[in-house]
């Protein structure tokens, strides 16, 4: 989860969120460095006393052309390395169907055996002291460390977004669609996120919370629950 | 600017004939102010199309007979009238800086404040009391179970807590 004021992304808690916030580094860099030269160049010609001598430009409409051509390529070949390993073969290790409704989250385990459990936020006035509010949820997401899991997400009624951010994970749950997403939690944790599509009234009040766990951990927990 | 290059190359006989001819109602349609040739003080048009005085009074036109002739003639004062007769502003005058800035600034600030006087109206009048959760004793339980779960530990929170000591790190 992030703190009260937060400005950056979440730790990453898989490879493809570490990925994508390297790429953020380096593409804010790239737009701090040309903000850095156009404010320099603002401020230059405004405090210039303007003059009748300009007639031609041949040299500087060659630079201004070439140097953000590379400057897009610079931000292109990363962005796009990071599209393609999204959707790199992974084999996963389990499947989760992640169903969104007005307003809480179904989830289904149905690799093995039928586990099927709605996920609703818990009220503020009922939260434990210390928990976080607005994110808890009477029934988390657990999930085996370090196995990669594919997860399928629609809806039943209206658009939904099934969130994590710092599994690097957002994908739109679309009624009468199956989206398919993956992500492998690299350390045990509690990772928070939060409804992505405007869906309502309640909007607000639908998280998602995954449980990354030991395997043998997500096992018990998954054996107790479907018996 | 275009316009002053134009004039130059079609010559000063243009200026003379067709547009006289149009400017004094002598044209097919009543040719409008801005078609006219216009005076501007400005750095990158450094002579403008007509000059600055248009009806020189008799000491004016005198004056302008005497710089047919030799220039060194001229007094100082001379020099400088004829400038005037050419010109409005020097290029010092036209260089000058206005105060328009202070003027600018202080509405900023104006409607800065004025917003702020809203914002300040709104919560003491509007708006209701916030969450229980932000009380101390809930922010320092949530801070202590952020921790516990090790939330962001590679250089969030939990990376700023030593566990050893149990304090924040210096």
């Amino acid at each position: 989860m992030a703190n009260h004021s937060q400005l950056g992304f979440q730790d990453a808690s898989s490879p493809i969120m570490e990925e994508l916030i390297q790429f953020h580094d380096h593409a804010l860099m790239v737009a701090l460095a040309i903000c850095s030269l156009v404010l320099y160049l603002l401020t230059l010609m405004l405090t210039e006393k303007l003059s009748s001598s300009t007639v031609d430009a041949q040299e500087i409409e060659l630079v201004w052309t070439i140097l953000p051509a590379m400057v897009l390529i610079t931000l292109a070949l990363p962005s796009l390395r990071i599209l393609y390993m999204m959707d790199e073969i992974n084999e996963p290790d389990l499947t989760l169907k992640a169903i969104g409704h007005q307003w809480y989250w179904t989830y289904e385990y149905t690799d093995f055996k039928d586990l099927t459990f709605d996920s609703y936020m818990i009220p503020t006035a009922d939260l434990p002291l210390g928990h976080f509010r607005l994110l808890e949820v009477d029934h988390r997401v657990i999930v085996p460390t370090g196995s990669t899991v594919r997860v399928i997400v629609t809806a039943d009624d209206v658009l939904h977004s099934w969130a994590v951010p710092s599994l690097g994970v957002k994908t739109d749950a679309i009624p009468g669609r199956l989206n398919q997403t993956s992500f492998l939690a690299t350390r045990p944790g509690v990772y928070y996120g939060q409804c992505s599509e405007i869906c309502g009234a309640n909007h607000s009040f639908m998280p998602i919370v995954v449980e990354s766990a030991p395997l043998p951990n997500f096992e018990h927990w998954s054996s107790s629950l479907s018996s | 600017m275009l316009a002053s290059r134009v004039f130059s190359l079609v010559g000063r006989r243009s200026i003379s004939t067709s547009l006289c001819l149009r400017a004094h109602g002598h044209g097919v349609v009543k040719a409008e102010d801005y078609t006219l040739p216009a005076y501007v003080d400005r750095r990158d048009v450094p002579l403008p199309e007509v000059a600055f005085v248009r009806d020189l009074s008799a000491q004016q036109q005198a004056l302008k007979e005497k710089e047919k002739a030799s220039w060194s003639a001229l007094s100082v004062d001379e020099k400088v009238e004829l400038y005037r007769i050419k010109f409005n502003e020097t290029y010092a005058e036209m260089n000058k800086g206005t105060n328009e800035w202070k003027t600018i600034l202080g509405g900023v600030f104006f409607f800065l404040g004025f917003t702020g006087i809203i914002l300040i109206w709104q919560k003491h009048f509007m708006y209701g009391p916030i969450p229980h959760t932000f009380s101390e004793e809930w922010l320092s339980a949530q801070t202590k179970r952020m921790l516990d779960m090790r939330v962001n530990p590679v250089e969030g929170i939990s990376a700023q807590w030593d566990f050893d000591k149990n304090e924040w790190k210096k």
